[in-house]
């Protein structure tokens, strides 16, 4: 494996069964990510892009093939290596924001790493800058239902991007905001890009996401339509 | 800590289903309490009339009485045995045992006589407090009787009334003479209540022309924290050449009885238990139901299984902790005060009846001890923390990508 490469995809195919009807949410697919890139997977619902998502996340394993990543096979991974895998190398931003909702955004953007045994000092000092770097170090003490949509996905960031993972898998992130959140949350994800190298892969069939993305990678029914830019 | 720290901001948040499930928790934990105390409470009064009323701890007969009472089978010298005891910490009154037929007025029935010395008895046990009508035998006082209640309703016989008491003498001479009733006693257990004549020493001894020695002898224990098998086998070290019994081995029946009495509080317990266990799994699984797509986000963002299940856990043992503080804060003001003040049924038991041959108060006094309140305590915990396997499980096992899409 290359060693920029991050993520490898080698002939991965995932089938669902729903009743007696097999469904091929992915097919057949190769696929590499490399380090700094920021990708987005986009095509039609049902195209795949979630499932992609997933399987990289180690959310999800494929029926067929195999998922690298940091040269890593996951399928060789036990369920609680994998448990750790995710929080150590994975980024996650969901559609729907998906913070705790009994944490406080400094708390929540915290998790990760009290979860990795970040000694209390280190964690206060690197959650306040990134709050910082997301703009929501003045909303620190704030519960996500005392947030904006903008806010909370703001925080949903600062949590992926926390304990500096190999790449952070952002599914649909500017589905739930309006166009000058989903605006500001694309330009923090840029400069965290940019600035600190973090690595983004998008599922997106929005317009203003593909726009921005320096690799458009284009699916069909499971399959790789095209693979346009790596800018 | 993570967990903890999160399972209590889980419950703190989710109010109304953490006051339905604690409060729940609380109203069963206290009633137990309560139910265990008067139980206690009971079992305590049952034994006390046991041993207090009429049997004392531990007796001792000569070797072949109890299997065939015979007024020539005696304790040779029961003044010397009593100051062996009492050296060896316990109190004890020796006791004259015969039969015969009382009479007054048309009536007349068997009755079993006691002699005995009244102050020395008094030390044993509690008869002389335990009088329905008149007054217990005066010492010193002669021709004086004290009945058991059936016997006297049987004789038609007052305080103050005189009876006829016929006999054989130990010197094979036909004994009678007359006596006047002091008193009738309260329920006291079916033998002396229908049956039992008490009257001092030296009238039996004159009655039925019995010179020295006594059938048999009643001992307490001075120190009631030394077991009861303990004292009995001091009592028969001390004393070969005797029968000695606890009233356990005497009334084995009964001790059965009071020993069931824990298994039917534990039979209680896990009735209302089961239907609270019921309750907070029920809560519990809502409270997973509700919270799939959190639950997901956390295991995708590296929260593992096993911590979940560790959440699920803590947030039933947090709640059960408060549910016990509040049965504690209710159910043990409601003991203690039922301690002092009994729970009176003698609306619907007139006076003191029996149960199994022992008397029974209708006054229920609560008992409150470690058992009667740790018990409940303990099941609670037991019961919420099995109750709680499954919804832990449950979410402990979710797929985190179905999880997120949950609706």
């Amino acid at each position: 494996m290359n060693e920029e490469q991050i993520v490898r995809l080698a002939g991965v195919s995932r089938v669902y069964r729903q009743g007696n009807v097999e469904v091929r949410a992915v097919d057949r697919l190769d696929l590499d990510i490399r380090a700094g890139e920021f990708s987005a997977l986009c095509g039609p619902s049902g195209s795949g892009k979630t499932t992609i998502l997933n399987m990289i996340g180690a959310l999800d394993a494929p029926t067929e093939g195999a998922v690298y990543l940091e040269g890593r096979n996951l399928a060789e991974l036990s369920r609680g290596a994998l448990s750790r895998f995710r929080r150590d190398r994975v980024g996650f931003v969901f559609q729907s924001y998906n913070l705790i909702p009994v944490l406080t955004a400094y708390e929540n953007a915290e998790f990760v790493l009290a979860l990795q045994n970040v000694p209390l000092a280190e964690r206060k000092e690197r959650v306040m800058a990134v709050l910082r770097e997301v703009g929501m170090a003045d909303y620190a003490d704030r519960r996500p239902d005392e947030l904006s949509g903008g806010q909370q996905q703001r925080v949903a960031i600062a949590r992926a991007v926390v304990s500096e993972p190999a790449i952070v898998l952002a599914d649909e992130p500017t589905a739930n905001v309006d166009s000058e959140a989903a605006a500001t949350i694309l330009d923090l994800m840029e400069q965290l890009n940019r600035d600190k190298g973090v690595t983004f892969l998008f599922s997106t069939h929005d317009q203003r996401v593909m726009d921005r993305a320096r690799r458009l990678i284009r699916l069909r029914d499971g399959r790789l339509a095209a693979d346009e830019g790596r800018k | 800590m993570l967990v903890l720290s999160l399972a209590w901001k889980n419950i703190r948040r989710y109010r109304h289903r953490t006051w339905v499930t604690i409060l729940a928790m609380a109203f069963a934990g206290a009633i137990m309490i309560f139910y265990a105390g008067l139980l206690e409470g009971w079992m305590q009064a049952m034994e006390t009339n046991v041993v207090s009323m009429e049997m004392g701890e531990v007796q001792m007969h000569a070797p072949g009485y109890r299997d065939d009472p015979d007024l020539y089978t005696r304790i040779p010298d029961p003044a010397a045995a009593l100051l062996r005891a009492e050296a060896a910490g316990f109190t004890g009154s020796a006791r004259l045992l015969g039969g015969g037929l009382a009479a007054a007025k048309e009536n007349s029935a068997g009755v079993a006589i006691r002699g005995i010395e009244p102050e020395v008895e008094a030390r044993v046990v509690r008869l002389h407090r335990h009088i329905k009508a008149g007054s217990w035998l005066v010492p010193g006082e002669r021709r004086g009787v004290v009945l058991g209640q059936q016997l006297a309703v049987i004789l038609d016989v007052r305080p103050g009334d005189e009876l006829v008491l016929v006999g054989q003498a130990a010197d094979g001479s036909m004994a009678n003479d007359l006596f006047t009733v002091r008193g009738i006693l309260k329920s006291v257990g079916q033998g002396i209540d229908r049956a039992g004549l008490f009257m001092p020493a030296a009238d039996f001894r004159d009655f039925f022309a019995l010179e020295a020695g006594a059938h048999e002898i009643v001992l307490l224990r001075a120190d009631p924290a030394l077991p009861l098998d303990t004292a009995t086998e001091t009592l028969a070290g001390l004393f070969p050449d005797l029968e000695v019994k606890s009233w356990r081995q005497l009334q084995p029946t009964l001790a059965r009885l009071l020993d069931l009495s824990d298994v039917s509080l534990a039979i209680m317990l896990l009735i209302i238990y089961a239907a609270v266990g019921m309750l907070t799994m029920n809560a519990m699984l809502m409270g997973v139901f509700e919270r799939i797509p959190m639950f997901g986000v956390m295991k995708a963002i590296g929260f593992s299984g096993v911590r979940l299940f560790g959440l699920v856990v803590w947030e039933t043992l947090l709640q059960i902790t408060l549910a016990s503080l509040l049965a504690l804060a209710a159910g043990l003001p409601v003991s203690f005060y039922f301690a002092k003040k009994p729970l009176d049924f003698s609306f619907l038991v007139k006076e003191s009846s029996t149960i199994a041959g022992v008397a029974f108060e209708p006054q229920w006094y609560c008992r409150v001890t470690p058992a009667s309140v740790l018990l409940p305590i303990l099941f609670l915990y037991i019961v919420g923390l099995v109750a709680i396997c499954y919804p832990a499980l449950k979410a402990a096992l979710l797929s985190p990508v179905r999880a997120i899409h949950h609706r």
